[in-house]
């Protein structure tokens, strides 16, 4: 399992704006899991019910999956320019 | 062409085999023309040694208007590859059903059902090879893996 990403940078340029930001995903891990913990119980009772539906058992695997897509996206980078418009966004 | 190969459209025109079998036959031919034994498979678990798949679209510097072409420069992990791949299995089987008739309307007879673990090693080491150079009008594309 890679190490969840740090930080992600998001810059936007266009002729007449402006708009960069470094967001600092290492403090909103914590605050997602809490969130996480209370809505566990919520989490488990729909598992519970859609278990006999098959749509229990992928909400079950879609949690640890979307962990793993949120630690995987660590070094990805998409840096788009035109002349008139820009966006850069990296995770680091 | 060898006779071999003849052999194989021969059988593809007759419809004594199908495409599929005929793709796979004609390849099994030119592995052993080529005397190149088949790559080893990867095994599971031995993680490939490509980290970045990339994708930049520069300007065509011979081109006239090369200034205003548009610049990509786009690094997707390996590790995001993998783990997309592997979301395939949260994909309902009734939404996979749809896409796998949608995939067979448009000739391409795949099951995305049949994608494994070791599959995507597979796959993801076989990308290594690959590289896509495009040079069209003002712009050059470029796809490759690092």
């Amino acid at each position: 399992m890679n190490m969840p990403p740090v930080l992600m940078h998001v810059k936007i340029k266009s002729i007449n704006s402006s708009f960069g930001l470094w967001l600092p995903l290492f403090l909103l891990i914590p605050l997602a899991l809490v969130v996480l913990i209370i809505l566990s119980p919520l989490i488990l009772i729909a598992i519970i019910v859609l278990w006999p539906s098959r749509w229990g058992r992928l909400a079950l695997h879609a949690l640890p999956m979307s962990w793993g897509v949120f630690c995987a996206m660590r070094g990805l980078k998409v840096d788009i320019h035109n002349p008139r418009e820009s966006v850069f966004i990296s995770v680091v | 062409m060898t006779e071999n190969k003849k052999k194989i459209l021969e059988m593809l025109a007759d419809k004594k085999i199908s495409i599929d079998d005929a793709y796979r036959l004609l390849n099994v031919v030119d592995t052993g023309e080529s005397g190149q034994e088949s790559p080893p498979k990867t095994e599971p678990g031995v993680k490939s040694s490509h980290k970045y798949l990339r994708v930049t679209v520069l300007p065509n510097a011979d081109h006239e208007d090369a200034a205003h072409a548009d610049r990509v420069n786009v690094r997707v992990p390996m590790s995001l590859i993998r783990a997309g791949i592997k979301l395939t299995s949260l994909i309902p089987p009734e939404a996979m059903d749809k896409m796998n008739s949608a995939l067979h309307d448009k000739g391409i007879n795949f099951d995305m059902r049949n994608v494994k673990p070791e599959d995507i090693e597979e796959l993801i080491e076989a990308l290594g090879d690959m590289e896509v150079d495009v040079v069209s009008g003002r712009e050059k594309v470029k796809v490759f893996v690092e």
